[in-house]
């Protein structure tokens, strides 16, 4: 071998953010080898089936289950008299899984079974016999909420009619309610007299938002073992897996520490796995009793029927403006239909309220909502939690109140648009804000101006086909929310002898990209090509804490935790090669999988070989880190007022349409959009969310709608739920404001939600503008849209709940 | 699902129509109306499921004297693909590209979609103005026999034919249009692809000297079957497609649909499209 001089080798600087990286999941997607729970067995498992409800309203008087439990391969067969230790569940506690005595909607549990097959489970259900009393059904929560209306959960009374008065602190469950009402929100900042007082215009509309679900590719399903010791393993595909350890122990009346929860890859999430359902606890129940794992798996016919949906609303607002352009006020006055029972759906206010006080300068706020009990399905968290509705309201009006005034609407939306360093009425304080430009952006980019006099000009052509131009803004939080003691992530960072890294965190993979993002971030802080990291993240057991995926915030805080993880185990080898090679650490760096020199990019040691040294020869030590991050947002007050998130996200789109006249159809032909994201991570993965976000909002907006008739279910499959489909997609622009949040994690702030909130408003927007004709009801389906062009839609109005109002 | 006792996948025409003798036969060709029908309970499979996808005489696309014969095997995306199809009956092509998506299209047969008898059948509106006959076949003693019907007779209700249980849709028979023959269809629904008609319309008839004469209408998903709607037709009778007739006719075909509510639209509104629609079809034969 000959020695021939070596020159010093140079590693040039370069950099992971911003780049088009490949989601890390997607070739295993692609090719169908990605092992959902669906392609989980474990051996001597059985199926899980459960038996719903034949009736919406109605109370059960018996349950005959014994030629299903004679039927051979069926192991075991559950009603709720077999599980005298049912708690109750859901965000209120207002319901237990299996229903005990009385059915109040379609998807109401009532039995069910463990059998050898699906088809030996199906078949039992088939054989048990249920007798009904029927009960009247409420579907309107209109009528639910009047005085005197039929109660869906009435108090208990005793055998001669008396009141039993059940102690406070029992659940709703037990105890029952005096009247439909589940939740009220009320807030306030500053005085909406006053501001109405100052206004030179007021409008007043009432807007109907109608129930769509999350339609997840992968319909949901549980694995539950008990092994021998009586400890618990779940393969579930919550998003929630630490907080709902917890709550599982507490229906199962066990201790936390005995639950293990692995997520397995999950074909979609958007929110509906946040909460608990029956058939979770139900499918525990029913391992417990077969000593046997349990499988159940939701055709999909049941995942319509009872999977959560989006919180449909009804809602008034009120607001003014004076002659110049300002806001001064906004009164708002929801009635959200609870459903049967309560989840997240209800408590969709937290966001919608923030729209109302905060998007765009708002000096008086008024807001109220009360959801109410109904016989209809109900409503869970779905991306965007209450803010699609609040915007669709919103946005409308900002157009109405600019036409109203003379002022061209891009203008008005600029003149009450927030800069950064503004707190609001209710307390969100704004620390980076690229509003302006994203409405800005947006605008030009779309031609906004000029084709909206266009197209209000071109109204009155001849011909079918009219062309709309419409926009809409949105604010979401981009930082996490404070709700829970912790908004925090944990995450375990450790290096093997090759320089590989296994980053462990809390943070939950829902198809969004998040291990993508991370491992980024730290490949970014190691010097390291992502091929360098393997993520662990789907169990319990391994991973540390954090409060779950929603609020779009996982990129900011699990990335935050990543990126403090990494940094430790960078301070740590910097200190044992500066200390090898004389230096002092602040000389070195890392990069490309080696040690350099800061200054010149030249390689001091390959980081491999540094890490083996550092094991097997110097001080036998590993570098293995660990960080949690805590976002330095607070918790709200009793008046809902304070700085819930860490960072806020915004956006603006301008949606563009043709709609025809002959048969109201609304095609949607462009949406140009511009969001503040803080900063691009992984352009690729930002991208696919916006247009991933944009066609669920176009979904929302024109074609998805569950229809329900007193409270039965008319198209629960995908022939008449209508889904957008590739062709209807509209071609797309968007641009990404890069405000870098001094916060977030190389600048970056959440947008998980963030696309799909303004796009029906802004088409309702463009609708407007192609034909002058104002919707406020949603979806924008050829007959509503026909109606409406024809006069036959008659005007929404809602007249406030309260009698004080 | 119900589960069938015997299964049985013929490969000729005689095996086929033997096994439906004893009449408790499901007949199984594309499988895209039997799997979802069966699945929702709508559907019981009857004791044998006979697959007829190895039958030959049931396939291909043939030109015999002036007729066209399409086998029932046949499936919408071969249809969309033939020559001869291409050449005679754009109408028909025209609909199957409005028919379900690419993945359906490869597997759903015409057989299959007649025999289904959806009042929204796409390709049901294009045969009707084309005048098409159904072939059927059966074995009644020991040996074949054939006859055929025109499909304007063949439907009685949703999911409901003139076919008898032991007999077989072998396919349908067209005559080739003579000159100055046009026809066109057109289907409205929520989204351009993947729909259930809300309502469709085809209309065909001979254009000389802007004079349309040996009319025929047909509509979709305005009634119990597909429909021919012989007062529209009577209307436009040797009538000059001028802007009067066309409004007269428009409003002759809305009054003569008798359709209702369902999830995908009220009456109100496919009277409404019934007439717009319609009204627009004959504005564009006019124009061209
Ligand atoms: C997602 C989806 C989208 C769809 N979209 C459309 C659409 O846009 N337009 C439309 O018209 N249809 C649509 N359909 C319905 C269906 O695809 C068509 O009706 C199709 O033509 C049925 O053909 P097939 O070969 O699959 O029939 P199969 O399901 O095999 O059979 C249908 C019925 O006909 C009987 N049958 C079949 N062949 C014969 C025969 N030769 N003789 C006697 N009886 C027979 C069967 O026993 C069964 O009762 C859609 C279906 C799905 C699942």
């Amino acid at each position: 071998m000959s020695v021939a001089e070596k020159k010093p080798r140079v590693i040039e600087p370069d950099s992971l953010i911003g780049k088009r990286i490949p989601k890390m999941d997607a070739p295993e997607k692609a090719s169908g080898r990605t092992r959902y729970i669906h392609d989980i067995n474990l051996s001597g498992q059985l199926y899980g089936r459960i038996l719903r409800s034949a009736r919406i309203h109605a109370l059960i008087k018996s349950i005959d289950t014994s030629a299903a439990r004679a039927l051979p391969g069926v192991h075991v067969v559950i009603t709720a008299a077999d599980i005298p230790d049912q708690r109750p569940i859901g965000v209120a506690r207002d319901h237990f899984p299996l229903k005990v005595g009385r059915v109040r909607s379609q998807r109401d549990e009532i039995a069910a079974v463990a059998a050898e097959s699906e088809e030996i489970a199906e078949a039992a259900l088939k054989l048990i016999r249920v007798v009904y009393e029927d009960l009247p059904v409420i579907s309107d929560p209109e009528e639910a909420i009047k005085p005197g209306a039929a109660l869906i959960h009435p108090e208990p009374h005793g055998a001669d009619g008396t009141h039993l008065h059940l102690k406070q602190g029992t659940s709703i469950a037990h105890k029952g309610k005096p009247d439909n009402i589940a939740m009220t929100f009320d807030y306030v900042h500053g005085d909406v007299i006053q501001g109405e007082a100052e206004s030179d215009v007021v409008i007043e509309d009432t807007f109907r938002l109608h129930y769509v679900t999350h339609c997840c590719m992968g319909v949901s399903g549980m694995i539950a073992e008990f092994d021998a010791s009586g400890n618990l393993l779940m393969y579930s595909n919550t998003q929630v897996p630490f907080l709902h350890k917890r709550e599982f122990a507490e229906y199962l009346n066990m201790d936390p520490a005995r639950i293990r929860i692995i997520q397995p890859p999950i074909g979609g999430g958007f929110g509906s796995k946040l909460d608990i359902y029956p058939f979770e606890v139900i499918c525990l129940y029913l391992a417990r009793a077969a000593k046997r794992p349990v499988k159940m798996l939701f055709t999909r016919e049941e995942e319509f029927l009872a999977s959560p949906t989006r919180q449909p609303v009804l809602l008034t607002l009120r607001s003014g403006c004076k002659k110049d352009g300002t806001l001064t006020f906004r009164q708002v006055h929801t009635l959200h239909d609870n459903g049967a029972y309560t989840s997240w759906g209800a408590t969709t206010p937290f966001v919608m309220m923030q729209t109302f006080s905060s998007l765009y300068r708002v000096p008086h706020c008024d807001y109220h909502t009360a959801a109410v009990y109904t016989n209809n399905p109900y409503a869970g968290s779905f991306r965007g939690y209450g803010n699609l509705q609040a915007t669709f309201a919103i946005e409308q009006h900002m157009d109405m109140l600019a036409e109203r005034i003379g002022m061209d609407s891009l203008a008005f939306r600029l003149k009450n648009a927030q800069d950064s360093g503004e707190t609001t009425g209710q307390g969100m304080v704004f620390k980076s804000c690229g509003f302006k430009d994203c409405i800005n952006t947006a605008a030009q980019r779309s031609d906004y101006t000029r084709k909206f006099k266009e197209n209000e000009v071109n109204r009155s052509r001849p011909g079918n086909i009219r062309r709309g131009i419409g926009m809409a803004s949105m604010l979401h939080v981009g930082g996490g929310a404070k709700i829970y003691p912790s908004d925090g992530c944990g995450t375990i960072l450790k290096m093997d002898d090759f320089a590989n890294v296994t980053l462990i965190t809390g943070a939950s993979e829902i198809g969004q990209g998040s291990e993508t993002v991370l491992s980024q971030l730290v490949c970014e802080e190691l010097g390291l090509p992502i091929s360098a990291i393997t993520v662990v993240n789907n169990d319990t057991a391994i991973t540390p804490w954090d409060v779950g995926v929603h609020a779009s915030r996982t990129t900011f805080i699990a990335g935050n935790s990543a990126i403090g993880a990494a940094k430790k185990a960078k301070t740590k080898i910097l200190a044992v090669a500066a200390k090898k090679y004389e230096c002092a650490e602040s000389d070195l760096d890392l990069r490309g999988g080696f040690v350099i020199k800061a200054s010149s990019g030249e390689v001091v040691v390959e980081l491999s070989k540094l890490l083996r040294n550092l094991h097997f020869q110097d001080k036998a030590e590993l570098v293995m880190t660990t960080f949690y991050y805590e976002p330095p947002s607070v918790h709200q007050d009793k008046g809902f007022k304070g700085d819930v998130s860490a960072a806020y996200a915004w956006g603006a789109q301008v949606v563009e349409v043709e709609v025809d006249t002959d048969t109201g159809r609304v095609r949607m032909t462009k949406v140009t959009g511009a969001h503040d994201v803080g900063r691009v991570l992984n352009r690729l993965g930002i991208e696919g969310q916006i247009e991933g976000g944009v066609v669920m909002g176009q979904g929302y907006a024109l074609t998805e709608e569950l229809l329900i008739e007193n409270g039965v279910m008319k198209n629960p499959n995908f022939r008449d739920y209508k889904l957008v489909t590739a062709p209807e997609i509209p071609e797309m622009d968007i641009s990404f404001i890069e405000s870098m949040d001094g916060e977030g994690p190389q600048g970056a702030k959440g947008v998980g939600e963030a696309p799909a909130i303004c796009v029906a408003a802004a088409t309702a927007n463009a609708i407007c503008n192609a034909t002058g004709v104002r919707m406020f009801e949603l979806p924008f389906t050829p007959e509503k849209v026909y109606r409406a062009l024809h006069g036959q839609t008659p005007k929404l109005y809602w007249k406030p709940w309260r009698a004080d109002q | 699902m119900t589960e069938p006792k015997h299964y049985f996948a013929p490969t000729s025409l005689d095996q086929a129509v033997e096994c439906l003798k004893d009449g408790d036969v499901t007949i199984l060709a594309g499988g895209t109306d039997l799997t979802p029908q069966s699945q929702s309970g709508k559907l019981r499979i009857k004791q044998t499921l006979m697959n007829i996808r190895r039958v030959p005489e049931l396939t291909g696309i043939t030109l015999e004297g002036d007729e066209i014969r399409i086998g029932a095997l046949t499936t919408i995306t071969e249809i969309m693909e033939n020559a001869l199809v291409k050449q005679h009956f754009p109408v028909l092509v025209e609909a199957c590209d409005h028919f379900a998506s690419d993945q359906i299209r490869n597997v759903a047969t015409l057989g299959g979609n007649i025999c289904n008898a959806s009042p929204a059948g796409d390709t049901l509106i294009p045969l009707l103005v084309l005048d098409a006959s159904v072939e059927l076949a059966s074995m009644p003693e020991a040996t074949l026999y054939r006859h055929s019907m025109p499909l304007s007779t063949f439907f009685v209700g949703p999911g409901k034919t003139r076919r008898s249980l032991c007999e077989l849709v072998t396919g349908v028979r067209i005559r080739v249009p003579g000159p100055n023959h046009i026809a066109h269809f057109h289907k409205l629904g929520t989204r351009p692809a993947l729909d259930i008609s809300t309502i469709s319309i085809g209309i065909a008839g001979t254009l000389k000297e802007g004079i349309l004469s040996n009319v025929r209408v047909a509509f979709g998903a305005v009634a119990p079957t597909p429909v021919r709607a012989s007062q529209t037709e009577k209307a436009l009778e040797g009538q000059r497609l001028d802007a009067v007739t066309i409004g007269k006719v428009a409003g002759i075909a809305r009054d003569e649909v008798k359709p209702i509510d369902d999830v995908r639209a009220t009456a109100w509104y496919r009277k409404e499209m019934i007439h717009n629609i319609t009204k627009r079809m004959l504005s564009h034969v006019a124009q061209a």
